[in-house]
């Protein structure tokens, strides 16, 4: 197992390495440079020149590329085009800001959705079942960023005026003012669950109707342990797959959820940074969440494998 | 003219940890007594003010935000130098001249050596004082070849290694050729005054804010600077600078009592503001304008006759209505309309289809004529005029395509080379605006306007230090314009930003800048 794994990882570096070139290129194809984007309306051709040169927007491609290939590999991010920051400086505070955002949501969203999942599989054909289907149907309907949009609507603009709509405080501690951490985690719990609840829904009923779990209950076993110590960890399998992509759907999702609340995290970043053209600041948010993405796929198999003997035995 | 300094008056010598320029009636707010100022408690030296934080929303904003005094580019630098540095002279609300850390600003009688004396017991933010070396830098980092500032461009003709300091208050700014227009120059928000150690990561100045801490593309924080030139002000001991590049965002933010103050309010969000007994809309009048422009030197504009039809073939009033919401007034295509010599004489150019039709048809498209008109999200309202454009060059039998651009694409390599696009200026004299957009040497002279009488007007204008000749000349110049210029100037767009109910000292000014030029100095907030 420990061969799958380090070849996954090696995959993985490969991939994080293709995701740099494509968005290396990608930025160039965009209209206008750094020192256009940076100057604006305000870019004579003196300032344009000065600002190239000290950004050395005129190397070739390959020699811009090269160099922070290089860089990275010696675990340098470069300089950020646009404040003069090192990106990793510039990003760290808003990395952890984003973390701080999606790991909330994780913790939170993981267990209320499988609690649900394997409730409603438990209530089958029943009301609460059937509310939960179509409302998770709704939500994985509707767009996230549309989801923030009703919720700033309902609790702080339009009819209640509960918490605060944007992020107004001091991106050095997110945490200072909770408050306004409610409804960017909130947008996120909802746009994550509905998968997990549906597959755990799906994946109980099918574990609950099994023999093993009749023969358990023939056995004259309670519910709850027939439930909670024979269903459930078998049901739950397939699911974290589920939560492995929702939660790598996360490290994505939260740029447009970051931008609809203002959130100073690495997703506001990523816009800012594709505004001005910032290579560096592009490639080394990216390069996060490509590699966010890749480690949690790359965990849900490991726990996929730990949990399921015949895969372990045979990946061996 | 509130906002405008006062003639210079000896300052009187005090003890204590700072010495004030002048006593002065400061704002409308600065009548009321400041009652409240008991619950702010004790900071420092300035017993009068409100100690409290106005927490700012302004649009805009991105990571390339910098502190640089002579480097702003967006809305929030714009904002930040404002209250971090302070000029030699200063617009007032009215767009008048008056002097601010310069006692007075004369020149010799070609215009060619400019004399800046500063007030008496001037200091920056950290308490040195400000002597007229730190004026001579000033200048001479602004014409920074190798970082040239947003300004240098119009500084040219600086000859900036014979600047002469001749005491310590006084400073001698030597040009190789005239320059009347050099107290507008002072006058702008990017020639703050910087000591002579300036470092824009830790930047001094002497504005009425000193920086307490800055992150890029998020938010500022400043503290109230108890030198200020200003006597009294600021009354606020706080100021929050927060980025908001999503108009939404920012009137949630307002609406949700995160912040006190926004700029530029939506126009389709202002009936919701108008609504709120909690929130105050602050509406100005500006010279700032949104033109359509036309290169004189390409088909089929080059021909004046074209350019005469496109002009009257405009509803204006309609336009305004349409594309600013009615927040704007109507333009008779000329620019500079706060300009003291501006030409009212001018009769308003209205809709005439008919003669816009008999024009084209005298220039050889009297079977109609298509031409693409370059558009994109430069300013608010900028796509609608667009549109709007487009439905009026119809009834004139002209079939106007349009062409959607980013701003970044309208901006980029191609710009100042579209035949048929639109642009912004924000509010300048005559004088100014031309050697930026139409003098043949101009930056960005987007119509490629070369017209010789004009452009011997203009320098003769440059080189008359006399005003009421000067004023003839613009005048001269602004009917030549008049009659056969590049520029569509339909209208002129006000600028509205909105704040919450317990923020008094707003009043509406025409520079085109937010909230009163970003004058937070002149506002009290209750607690």
């Amino acid at each position: 197992m420990t061969r799958l794994v380090l070849k996954r990882l090696a995959y993985g570096l490969l991939t994080l390495f293709v995701v740099s070139l494509v968005v290396f290129l990608a930025t160039q194809a965009l209209p206008g440079d750094a020192a256009r984007a940076i100057l604006g309306r305000d870019a004579t051709p003196e300032r344009l020149e000065a600002l190239r040169a000290q950004l050395r927007l005129d190397d070739p491609l390959v020699v811009q590329y090269g160099s922070w290939l290089a860089g990275v590999v010696t675990l340098d991010l470069g300089t950020s085009f646009a404040n003069a920051l090192p990106v990793s400086e510039y990003l760290a505070q808003r990395a952890v800001g984003s973390l701080t955002l999606m790991a909330l949501a994780a913790v939170i969203a993981t267990p209320v959705a499988v609690f649900l999942g394997a409730y409603s599989a438990l209530r089958r054909d029943r009301a609460a079942d059937h509310a939960t289907s179509a409302a998770t149907l709704v939500l994985a309907a509707i767009p996230e960023f549309a989801v923030g949009i009703l919720l700033i609507l309902a609790f702080s603009t339009g009819f209640l005026h509960l918490l605060p709509a944007v992020f107004a405080g001091n991106g050095q501690a997110v945490l200072e003012d909770p408050e306004q951490l409610v409804l960017p985690v909130a947008t996120l719990v909802l746009a994550v669950s509905p998968p997990i609840i549906r597959m755990m829904r799906a994946s109980m009923i099918e574990v609950l109707e099994s023999e093993y779990v009749q023969q358990a209950r023939l056995k004259g076993l309670p519910e709850r342990t027939v439930i909670w110590r024979h269903a459930a960890p078998n049901a739950i399998g397939p699911v974290a797959q589920v939560i492995a992509l929702q939660l790598g759907w996360l490290a994505g999702g939260v740029v447009a959820i970051e931008y609809l609340f203002g959130f100073p995290g690495i997703g506001l970043a990523l816009m800012d940074a594709i505004n001005t053209r910032d290579l560096p600041v592009i490639q080394a948010v990216t390069l996060l969440i490509a590699a966010v993405y890749i480690v949690v796929n790359l965990l849900a198999d490991i726990v996929g494998l730990a949990a399921n003997p015949k895969v372990r035995v045979s990946a061996r | 003219m509130p906002s405008t300094p006062t003639p210079p008056t000896r300052p009187p010598v005090r003890t204590g940890p700072s010495r004030r320029g002048l006593l002065k009636a400061g704002a409308a707010g600065a009548v009321v007594v400041p009652a409240l100022a008991a619950c702010g408690g004790g900071s420092g030296g300035s017993g009068a003010s409100v100690a409290n934080r106005l927490r700012v929303g302004v649009a805009g904003g991105s990571a390339a935000d910098t502190l640089d005094a002579h480097q702003p580019t967006d809305n929030t630098d714009i904002a930040r130098t404002h209250n971090l540095y302070s000029t030699l002279c200063a617009f007032g609300t009215d767009y008048s001249i008056g002097m601010a850390l310069a006692e007075s600003v004369e020149s010799n009688a070609e215009a060619t050596v400019w004399t800046v004396v500063l007030r008496e017991g001037l200091t920056f933010h950290d308490g040195s004082p400000i002597t007229a070396d730190d004026v001579v830098f000033t200048f001479r980092r602004i014409t920074d070849p190798d970082a040239p500032g947003v300004n240098a461009a119009q500084l040219a003709t600086l000859d900036r290694d014979n600047l002469r300091v001749v005491d310590e208050r006084t400073a001698e700014l030597v040009f190789t050729e005239p320059y009347v227009t050099f107290l507008d120059l002072v006058a702008e928000y990017s020639t703050g005054i910087v000591p002579e150690s300036y470092d824009p990561d830790a930047p001094i100045g002497s504005g009425p804010f000193k920086l307490v801490e800055f992150t890029p593309g998020q938010r500022s924080l400043f503290a109230a600077h108890e030198g200020y030139w200003q006597e009294g002000m600021p009354y606020v001991a706080e100021l929050e600078i927060i980025n908001f590049p999503d108009e939404t965002a920012r009137v949630n933010a307002l609406v949700g009592g995160q912040v006190d103050v926004i700029s530029q309010l939506p126009h389709a969000l202002i009936p919701v503001i108008e609504a709120n007994d909690n929130l105050r809309v602050l509406d100005s009048e500006t010279g700032m304008w949104l033109p359509f422009t036309m290169r004189v030197d390409q088909p089929p504009f080059d021909d004046v006759r074209v350019r005469q039809a496109f002009r009257l073939m405009v509803d204006r009033q309609q336009m305004v209505d349409v594309a600013l919401a009615g927040y704007g007034s109507v333009g008779n295509d000329v620019y500079g309309r706060f300009d003291p010599a501006y030409h009212d004489d001018l009769p308003q150019r209205e809709r005439d289809i008919e003669e816009a039709r008999r024009l084209l048809a005298e220039a050889g498209h009297g079977d109609g004529l298509e031409v693409e008109l370059v558009t994109g999200p430069i300013s608010p309202g900028a796509e609608a005029a667009a549109m709007v454009f487009k439905e009026h060059a119809r009834d004139a039998g002209v079939t106007v395509n349009l062409r959607q651009t980013t701003s970044t694409e309208f901006y980029g390599d191609n710009y100042l080379q579209w035949t048929f696009a639109m642009d912004f200026w924000s509010t300048r004299n005559y004088l100014s605006q031309a050697a930026q957009g139409s003098m043949p040497d101009a930056a960005f002279n987007e119509t490629h306007w070369d017209d010789p009488e004009w452009v011997g007007l203009i320098e003769r204008a440059r080189a008359t230090v006399d005003e009421d000749e000067r004023a003839d000349l613009i005048r001269r110049a602004m009917e030549i314009e008049y009659e056969r210029g590049g520029y569509i100037v339909w209208g002129f767009v006000n600028t509205v930003d909105a704040f919450s109910s317990r923020v008094t000292g707003f009043e509406p000014s025409v520079t085109g800048h937010p909230l009163t030029s970003y004058g937070f100095h002149r506002v009290r907030i209750e607690g």
